[in-house]
């Protein structure tokens, strides 16, 4: 589903933040991309989902050579891959509901699917009092969920999580991940990139460490 | 495209104008008077342009006459008449033309009191139907009409008139190379107004990149955006020239009292020419600054 192949990345003449890094995650995994900050955890997935292009390298994901990606394909390429970002990425000026609607109406879903899908997505995840707020008048622990609910709604092949649960307390914590296991049961690729050993105490799941840039 | 997109687009173009209300209704303004002025001069060209058409289509001859002329002249003049193109013949007696001018004079028509005798001659005008403009055609009537006995003097506008169609065409070029400096900036305008609002929403772009939107989901609302902004600007200036001109004919008709001036307004398929145009500049005018932004 996703290779990586002695991907490096630098921005301007600092140090990279990516070195030679290869990987392969197969399809229906779950792993853990975890190091300090700084060591390269987001840039990483920027480069997963193509915010960023390798500076040399190749990355494969789904069959598709993001070195020479085109802008259609990239596009319904990103459409299979949904993303919590680190920062939530919500648009202030739109209520919950539309934030988390962008994701099937970028696809030209209809209306009432969009409608019940969202509303079916808000549910899941606790939120279906908040569907009309704007996200500044919410909580960071309410807008990461608004932005989990982004990146799950349109069912994606493969699932992006940074530092997902960065803003919750220990019981949203507990819920966020098993949330997210129970969408990797589903038969979704999951990814999920922390800084929190606590996050990854006693798990069984496959863990990626990186440390300024290299993987450890 | 599916019906849902579209409904999504315009539901986004028409947010947009709302929450950017002040740019745009800057932009609008802006605009106005851009496309105003743009009309303004079309309104001008079109009746100067009818007008000297009308001119050089039907020429009006006028035949004066030494004292009242007796019936059988009329009858020779209007036998002679019938191997040319005359649409309309209408006499005027000294009477009719003593009558006509005091009803021009209005109020001061005590001034013609005084006069002894009616110095008025009676004349018969008549009108040639075809394009006789350049031709030598009026010239031989006039000769011709000159050698009856009772015609004192035949008088015709050509020469004038051939003098102002060279003047139009001038005004023509003038008006070409206005037309384009105004067409090019309210382009300019249009181009800056979507490209603050379009700075304005880079993060809201950058965010629709990201889940997936191609460029054309992101860029079709700002489209759909200046069309509507043209079209509006288009409309507004289009209010505001048909105002002015109500004003002036009403102003026209009460200062001079008669109204011998016949100005037109703009035909309606002029008029949805002038709305397309203005819908098509704000539909550039996006384009353009869109692919100035998803190039950086
Ligand atoms: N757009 C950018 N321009 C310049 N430098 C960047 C950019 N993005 C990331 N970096 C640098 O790359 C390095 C890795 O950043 P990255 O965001 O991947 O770290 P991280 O592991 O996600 O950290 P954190 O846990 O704090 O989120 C950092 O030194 C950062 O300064
Ligand atoms: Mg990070």
């Amino acid at each position: 589903m996703i290779r990586l192949f002695h991907v490096y990345k630098s921005f301007g003449s600092k140090n990279p933040a990516l070195i030679d890094i290869s990987l392969t995650v197969p399809k229906g995994e779950f792993v853990f991309v975890t190091g300090p900050s700084g060591a390269g955890k987001t840039t990483l997935l920027k480069i997963i989902f193509c915010a960023e292009k390798p500076t040399s390298g190749h990355a494969l994901v789904d069959g598709r050579n993001l070195m020479r990606i085109k802008d259609g394909e990239l596009s319904s390429l990103r459409r299979r891959i949904g993303v919590v970002f680190q920062d939530f990425k919500l648009l202030p000026r739109r209520t919950v509901f539309e934030n988390v609607a962008l994701s099937l109406e970028v696809m030209g879903v209809p209306p009432s699917m969009i409608r019940k899908k969202v509303h079916q997505t808000l549910r899941y995840l606790g939120l279906a009092d908040k569907e009309g707020y704007y996200p500044p008048q919410l909580s960071g622990g309410e807008q990461q969920r608004i932005a989990i609910a982004r990146a799950i709604v349109n069912n994606p092949l493969i699932l992006l999580a940074d530092e997902p649960t960065g803003n919750l307390d220990y019981d949203l914590t507990m819920e966020t991940m098993a949330l997210l296991k129970e969408i990797h049961t589903r038969g979704t690729t999951v990814i999920v990139a922390t800084h929190s050993q606590e996050l990854l105490k006693g798990t069984r799941r496959r863990i990626i460490a990186l440390h300024k840039g290299r993987m450890v | 495209m599916k019906i849902t997109f579209f409904r999504y687009f315009v539901r986004q173009a028409m947010r947009n104008m709302v929450e950017n209300r002040l740019v745009h209704l800057i932009g609008l303004g802006t605009m106005v008077i851009a496309f105003l002025m743009f009309d303004a001069f079309i309104l001008i060209f079109v009746n100067l342009n009818s007008w000297t058409q009308e001119q050089g289509r039907s020429l009006t001859m006028s035949i004066y006459f030494k004292g009242e002329p007796e019936r059988a002249v009329i009858e020779s003049i209007k036998k002679e008449l019938l191997q040319y193109p005359v649409s309309t013949t209408g006499f005027i007696s000294k009477d009719d033309a003593l009558k006509s001018l005091r009803k021009q004079l209005g109020e001061k028509a005590g001034l013609l009191d005084g006069l002894g005798e009616n110095p008025l001659p009676a004349s018969l005008e008549i009108v040639l139907s075809r394009d006789v403009s350049g031709d030598s055609l009026p010239y031989e009537l006039k000769t011709r009409l000159e050698r009856i006995r009772g015609v004192d003097e035949v008088q015709y506008s050509q020469e004038w008139v051939e003098r102002f169609q060279a003047i139009m065409r001038a005004v023509k070029l003038i008006g070409l190379v206005f037309g384009g400096l105004l067409f090019l900036a309210a382009l300019f305008i249009i181009t800056n107004t979507v490209k603050l609002t379009i700075y304005s929403r880079k993060d809201e772009i950058e965010i629709l990149k990201l889940v997936g939107a191609t460029n054309r989901f992101v860029k079709i609302p700002f489209l759909i955006e200046g069309s509507i902004q043209g079209f509006l600007g288009g409309s507004v200036a289009l209010i505001v020239l048909f105002l002015v001109y109500v004003a002036i004919i009403t102003k026209v008709d009460l200062s001079i009292g008669f109204a011998s001036l016949d100005i037109i307004f703009l035909s309606p398929q002029f008029i949805l020419l002038l709305l397309l145009m203005s819908s098509i500049i704000g539909f550039t005018g996006s384009t353009v600054s869109l692919g100035r932004f998803f190039r950086i």
